[in-house]
């Protein structure tokens, strides 16, 4: 019997720590045996740096832009830390064309070109901050991922995101089986962090799947340009990762999010301390 | 089904359209002679644009840079991830290279309008360089050709126009009126105003069509003393924006006249806001009526003698220029009953009222509650619903009313696209010479033949 593929998406505030947390939970998964495909969705292409010990050469839209006529799967896929299979979407340069588009274009190759093998366990889209058109929610459409996870922290503009990602999921749920499988708590050492992301989660109708804490051993790994699992896999921080993917590997609670008004968020904001009164954006 | 179409009472299709997208203005790039179009579009926009407003609307043709010798960029999806800006480049060049045009303009179609290609920094580099070249936001979600038009309009007066700080000359004419291409008869009509303005004494500076010099009357359009607006809403935002520019007054005649009586008010209005001696333009009236009514009365002959299959009501459905001129023709100087007037064109919301008012006593006695639609299943059924009188009634519409008018019964013939079973070399339905034309037409319909 064929195993059952789960295709996961990462969305969270640009900056917030989706493409560290998808790579290390990644590491995490692996070392557990799982088969794994990443698939940048990034115009940035720096999605898979820790897991392939340096930035990936060749994007998908690299191939296309050459106008390569046959192309392989292999000329877009690397194989990184413990045998993880890894693809950057890539993109436009800045301020040119649609990079959302690019998004679309590349996903349908890398299914006609076959790269959703049947050993896979996992596939996880690491998707460029918010869901802020039809391209970056290409991951959680029919047909690809169902399960999505937002990276979030205590900061007043990581949970405006948050609530804005959860429109878009409650959206696409209405006709599709995506569903939210939690928030990961990214720290950023913010009072009361843990409190106001359980009340957070909860108002949203889901869960808070893991509290990541802040610790400096993530930047010294990712300058090495690897995992902190692999840097230091005996550091707490890498258990705290392990955790992480067990926790998703065996989640089993997956809602259909409930979006806050912006006056129910500032109202939660204000009830944890984070705002004053009269604080305006 | 979306919440929008579960509330919404009308489709948001239209079946059996009557215009074309922004981008199709680029048949007004070439209504100006030696201007060149450049379409930034997709592979297709630009053939259907020609299919839609010159080959099935007469069978006009084209000319020069138009039709299938287009240049364009056939932006595919690549252009699209990536910006399309190396394409147009390369396409600017080679167009370059290829036309020895006076004007390029450059339409930017939907890809570009999409994905926000910063044409004019590319364009302005070649403007730089010294080419004569303008760019145009012509994406068709913004809007119908008709919006193109005036959008290709203003972006010629800004990029390459440019500042005045000149005299104006008295008696010099900026005449504004159809849409070249998409109005089937531009041409002789604009050829048959310019006569009637000329005759009154004017100089006039007609700016598309065979009377136009090219780029030099585009030149010319600072100076002129005033710009002349006959259309019910196309050009008045140009004319507005002449305005603001250099200061140029305009003057807006909503309703192209057609016929001895509506032409000779026509050259006194504009007479009169111009300011310029009357003598010339009341011998020229004096003259021109002479010669029409001489034509006139041996029509009245024909027309108070021969007693089959003369209409006596009829249907127009058209863009709101020909449907208000033809409609305040038929009513108010043949005395035929106007039972249904459809304006086709999507006018914009603030001019409706205005055109509903142009119908209004249109005729003495005679009222039109005019309807503004534009979708061709929602057209056929309202005129479908019109419980026309004994005898045969007159329809003029577009290629997809010839069944309606064989099931009424009714003499038809076509004045807006598509057109397809009309060839239109040089045509006019407007003025002193005009008008008579157009009683060739649907009389000939009268008695037989075609």
């Amino acid at each position: 019997m064929a195993k059952r593929l789960r295709q996961i998406a990462i969305y969270g505030k640009g900056g917030i720590g989706k493409s560290t947390t998808t790579q290390n939970l990644t590491a995490g998964l692996v070392e557990q045996g799982k088969h794994v495909l990443v698939v940048g969705c990034d115009p940035k292409a720096d999605s898979t740096r820790l897991l392939l010990g340096g930035l990936h050469q060749k994007t998908v839209l690299d191939t296309i832009r050459d106008n390569k006529t046959e192309i392989q799967l292999s000329d877009l896929e690397k194989v990184g830390f413990k045998g993880v299979r890894c693809v950057e979407s890539g993109g436009p340069e800045p301020g040119v064309g649609c990079a959302g588009r690019g998004i679309i274009t590349s996903i349908s190759m890398l299914e006609q070109l076959g790269a959703y093998t049947e050993d896979l366990d996992y596939v996880f889209y690491d998707v460029l901050g918010d869901v802020v058109c039809g391209g970056f929610a290409m991951p959680i459409r029919e047909g690809k991922a169902k399960e999505i996870y937002i990276v979030a922290s205590g900061e007043m503009m990581a949970l405006y995101a948050a609530n804005n990602i959860c429109k878009g999921i409650a959206k696409y749920a209405q006709h599709g089986e995506v569903r939210l499988g939690g928030i990961i708590c990214n720290s950023r050492n913010v009072d009361n962090e843990l409190d106001l992301l359980r009340a957070f989660t909860k108002e949203l109708n889901t869960q808070l799947i893991q509290y990541v804490p802040r610790n400096n051993i993530v930047q010294q790994a990712e300058i090495r340009k690897k995992t902190v699992i692999e840097f230091e896999p005996k550091s707490s921080q890498a258990n705290v990762y392990r955790e992480l993917a067990k926790n998703i590997d065996e989640n089993e609670m997956f809602t259909v999010p409930t979006p806050m008004t912006q006056d129910r968020l500032e109202q939660i904001l204000i009830d944890y301390g984070m705002m004053e009164k009269d604080y305006q954006i | 089904m979306s919440e929008a179409l579960k509330t919404k009472k009308k489709s948001n299709s239209i079946s059996d359209p009557r215009y074309s997208c922004a981008v199709g203005a680029s048949n007004t790039v070439v209504g100006i002679k030696g201007a060149v179009p450049i379409a930034n579009c997709s592979p297709g926009c630009q053939l259907k644009q020609t299919a839609f407003l010159t080959f099935e609307n007469g069978f006009q043709g084209s000319i020069y840079a138009g039709a299938g010798n287009m240049p364009s960029a056939n932006s595919t999806e690549n252009d699209i991830v990536f910006g399309g800006i190396k394409t147009l480049d390369q396409l600017i060049k080679s167009t370059l290279k290829v036309f020895n045009g006076d004007l390029y303009v450059v339409l930017t179609g939907c890809v570009g309008g999409l994905i926000g290609d910063d044409v004019s920094s590319l364009v302005n580099e070649y403007r730089d360089l010294g080419y004569p070249i303008v760019a145009v936001d012509t994406a068709g979600f913004k809007g119908n050709n008709l919006f193109g038009h005036e959008e290709v309009v203003n972006a010629i007066v800004d990029q390459f126009v440019g500042d005045y700080k000149g005299e104006r000359k008295k008696g010099l004419i900026n005449l504004w009126s159809e849409v070249p291409y998409y109005n089937q008869n531009w041409r002789g009509d604009y050829q048959e105003l310019a006569r009637i303005l000329r005759g009154a004494g004017f100089e006039v500076n007609v700016l598309f069509g065979p009377e136009n010099n090219g780029v030099k009357d585009w030149l010319r359009i600072p100076e002129a003393q005033f710009n002349l607006v006959v259309s019910p809403w196309v050009g008045v935002r140009n004319a507005e924006h002449l305005q603001e520019k250099y200061g140029q007054p305009f003057l807006h005649i909503p309703e192209i006249p057609i016929g001895a009586e509506a032409t000779s008010e026509f050259i006194r209005k504009v007479v009169e806001f111009a300011g310029i001696d009357k003598e010339q333009s009341e011998k020229f009236i004096e003259q021109e009526n002479g010669i029409y009514y001489y034509y006139l009365e041996h029509f009245s002959e024909f027309f108070a003698e021969y007693w089959y299959g003369m209409p006596s009501e009829f249907a127009i459905t058209a863009d709101s220029a020909y449907t208000l001129a033809y409609t305040k023709f038929l009513a108010d100087q043949i005395g035929l009953i106007p039972r249904k007037a459809i304006i086709s064109d999507d006018p914009p919301q603030k001019f409706r009222e205005q055109i509903e008012k142009a119908f209004h006593n249109i005729s003495e006695g005679v009222d039109v509650q005019v309807e503004f639609e534009e979708d061709g299943y929602l057209i056929e059924k309202s005129i479908k619903e019109v419980d026309f009188s004994s005898g045969k009634p007159l329809i003029l519409a577009s290629s997809w009313e010839i069944n309606l008018a064989n099931d009424k019964g009714a003499l038809f013939f076509e004045v807006t696209p598509p057109s397809s079973e009309t060839l239109i070399i040089n045509r006019s339905f407007v003025g002193y010479k005009g008008a008579l034309n157009l009683l060739e037409k649907i009389y000939s319909a009268s008695v037989g033949g075609k």
